[in-house]
């Protein structure tokens, strides 16, 4: 039994070059903002929106990467575009404004969109100035995403949507939202549902934040009460929705973003405690180190395997378990090995405050482990 | 894998299911010999077979997988060192050598020999590279690892050695870490099937969700071994893969304790009888974890290393190994 085809990762000649560019790009930005001393802000950095950086990063040619350049992409390889998102992670750059709209929606309007959505929306997303939400959870679907029941009917040639989904992160800012409906009615499961291009400004809308524990919002709720789409608004084909947004999960579970978010803990760890560490947090410091060298190499297998082509999916999945775990469990890690006065203002105890509050949520967000455990249950052949 | 690597692995892995766990030396070494699976890394020119160290990744991993009975993996690691220097035969490795080497030859003590009942010689790690020790002439002293396998003690008092520059200790570590790679794949397969088959209240263990996750858990530590492996392989291709082994066997290691605990817990009483096939997987797991660098040496090494290299450069020097 083997059950993660790993192949060798061909990184690209090129990888050099766009680091470099990156970290100019990011120090630059820093410098800027004043705040780059606080590695607070440099941990989760995918959930830290910052239009202008993405603006920079987008005039930059480092959004959109393997988009035709016919929509504004760069037409690089997903590998060249696979270092700028490592290189971004693990510097803390705030990319969350521009993240959902690169990972996938853009990539997802490309391939399932009308031409109209493609001219409209995806040119913006590569500048760095429009950004997308997706529109999955309601109040009676989380995990279980095929209750869903936010519907889409036909009047005229024309989609009227009516519902609301919940935990969608971003929806305060977003132009556009990808969403998931029922548009057939009296359909059941994961049968007659739709995808949809929403824009965000469209009559009937409404969002309402949801504030986290830690008092930031990137929560939202939204409302759709009698909003009136264009036909070009469906996207890909109608009722085929559950098939075109379970397509995106290898993308969205297998990136470095799921295992990268408490990296600037440990870099804080290790500026913090010195080469005269105990024996205790040397170890510590090697066997993290071990395992974010592995998941790399996981996770930049799979990517090698997605640029081929290939849908890794139960590999994909085994990337986001286990690199969640490891990036939630870091926090306890450390907070376990050093002593440290979470009130003080130091560097470490900044950023160690932050992630043991926001790090719950890395199991939950793009499918919580227990619904990924399912999903590797499945592929080894059980239940 | 290329044409080459499934043409290998094909035979590797008919030749070890069927040579198994049980394989006597004695007995089965000429087959093995046959194969001249021992020159695995043995130049072309000089005779070999030319392999890539990830043609080795993948005969070692097959080794574990079938929980092989016959020293082949250290055989392909101790010919890789000693051949050019002239040794022939059967060799083995050892994990360490305490003693002197002077125009006499070696005098001292070398400890934990891999089979080496009947070797030709030994290469083990000495002074940061390697010694080259003839079996001629050496006293043993037999023990053995909880697997079962052999790993005496050799003395000797003079007698022909050799020093190599060659780094054993970490290709013992790469060595072992493709096994462990290819034991928990093996166990995993093992696990899942019993899950499938054996049925309680009514229905088979498989459809229990307690069943399932713990599984999923196992095949996550399983894959980790297996990518762990191959990224050391391709470091050890590139040039240098002494970071790379480290790391990776240190991950191999920990995956050891929580594979081999969910493949017995799924088992139940029947995994721990002499008579199921669990135990020469698990038990050699438990014996490669401790051997060539068990989790604390590793653990520490790379966080010294890590701690003294500094913050700022953590990251960049990580990705320079591969750029």
């Amino acid at each position: 039994m083997q059950t993660f085809h790993a192949k060798p990762v061909p990184w690209p000649d090129t990888a050099g070059e766009l680091r470099a560019r990156v970290r100019a790009l990011v120090s630059e930005h820093f410098a800027q903002q004043g705040d780059a001393a606080d590695p607070a802000k440099r941990a989760n950095s995918w959930a830290h929106p910052d239009p202008a950086f993405s603006r920079k990063l987008g005039e930059a040619g480092l959004i959109g990467m393997v988009w035709p350049k016919e929509y504004g992409g760069h037409e690089r390889s997903s590998l060249e575009r696979y270092v700028v998102l490592e290189e971004l992670l693990a510097l803390g750059a705030p990319v969350g404004a521009h993240w959902i709209a690169d990972r996938q929606t853009g990539g997802m309007i490309l391939r399932y969109g009308s031409e109209e959505a493609k001219r409209q929306w995806v040119p913006g997303m590569a500048r760095g100035e429009l950004f997308a939400c997706i529109g999955l959870s309601e109040p009676g679907a989380g995990s279980d995403l095929a209750s869903v029941r936010t519907t889409a009917r036909r009047k005229g040639d024309r989609w009227v949507i009516d519902g609301q989904k919940v935990w969608t992160t971003n929806a305060h800012f977003a132009h556009l939202m990808i969403a998931l409906v029922r548009s057939e009615e009296g359909s059941e499961r994961n049968a007659g549902l739709s995808q949809f291009v929403i824009s965000m400004d469209a009559p009937g809308v409404t969002v309402k934040p949801i504030i986290d524990l830690t008092g930031g919002h990137d929560f939202n709720e939204v409302w759709f009460d009698n909003v009136e789409l264009p036909e070009t608004a469906l996207a890909g084909t109608e009722g085929q929705g559950w098939a075109q947004a379970t397509a995106e999960l290898s993308l969205e579970r297998s990136g470095p973003e799921r295992y990268l978010s408490s990296t600037a803990l440990l870099i804080e760890l290790i500026r913090a405690v010195g080469p005269d560490a105990s024996d205790e947090v040397k170890a510590l410091v090697g066997r993290l180190t071990a395992e974010m060298w592995t998941l790399r190499q996981m996770s930049a297998s799979v990517a090698a395997r997605l640029a081929e082509g290939d849908d890794p999916a139960l590999e994909a999945t085994m990337v986001k378990d286990l690199g969640n775990t490891y990036e939630q469990a870091m926090p306890g890690l450390v907070q376990a090995a050093v002593e440290l006065d979470l009130a003080g203002g130091d560097p470490l105890a900044r950023v160690l405050g932050y992630l043991l509050q926001v790090s719950p949520s890395f199991s939950l967000r793009g499918g919580t482990r227990e619904i990924l455990k399912g999903i590797i249950a499945r592929g080894l052949g059980l239940r | 894998m290329n044409e080459q690597q499934t043409m290998l692995s094909e035979m590797a892995d008919g030749l070890f299911a069927e040579l198994g766990a049980g394989a006597s030396l004695a007995e089965c070494w000429p087959q093995i010999e046959e194969m001249a699976l021992s020159s695995l890394l043995i130049d072309e020119d000089a005779g070999g077979f030319g392999g890539t160290w990830d043609d080795a990744r993948i005969v070692f991993r097959l080794a574990g997988y079938h929980a092989l009975g016959l020293p082949v993996v250290e055989a392909i690691v101790a010919a890789h060192i000693a051949s050019p220097l002239g040794f022939e035969g059967r060799g083995t490795m050892a994990a360490s050598a305490d003693g002197t080497l002077d125009s006499d030859g070696f005098t001292g003590t070398i400890t934990g020999v891999c089979a080496g009942d009947g070797a030709d010689y030994v290469v083990a790690p000495f002074e940061g590279g390697a010694i080259v020790v003839a079996g001629d002439g050496a006293e043993h002293s037999a023990r053995k690892t909880v697997s079962g396998e052999g790993r005496g003690i050799w003395m000797l008092t003079g007698g022909r050695a050799e020093r190599a520059a060659t780094d054993v200790f970490a290709l013992g570590a790469f060595a072992r870490t493709a096994q462990i790679a290819g034991a928990l794949d093996a166990a995993l397969a093992q696990a899942v099937a019993y899950a499938n088959d054996r049925k309680q209240f009514g229905r088979p263990l498989a459809k229990f969700q307690a069943m399932q996750q713990n599984l999923a858990t196992f095949a996550c530590e399983a894959a980790a071994a297996n990518c762990a492996a191959i990224g050391a392989a391709q470091a050890l291709d590139r040039g240098d893969g002494r970071f790379e082994i480290a790391v990776a066997k240190l991950r191999a290691n920990q995956a050891v304790g929580t594979g081999t605990a969910i493949a017995h817990q799924a088992h139940g009483a029947i995994g721990f009888t002499e008579e199921y096939p669990l135990h020469p997987l698990t038990r050699r797991l438990w014996s490669w974890r401790s051997e060539f660098g068990g989790d604390s040496f590793w653990a520490g090494a790379i966080g010294g290393k890590v701690l003294a290299a500094g913050a700022d450069v953590f990251w960049p020097d990580l990705t320079a190994r591969t750029d």
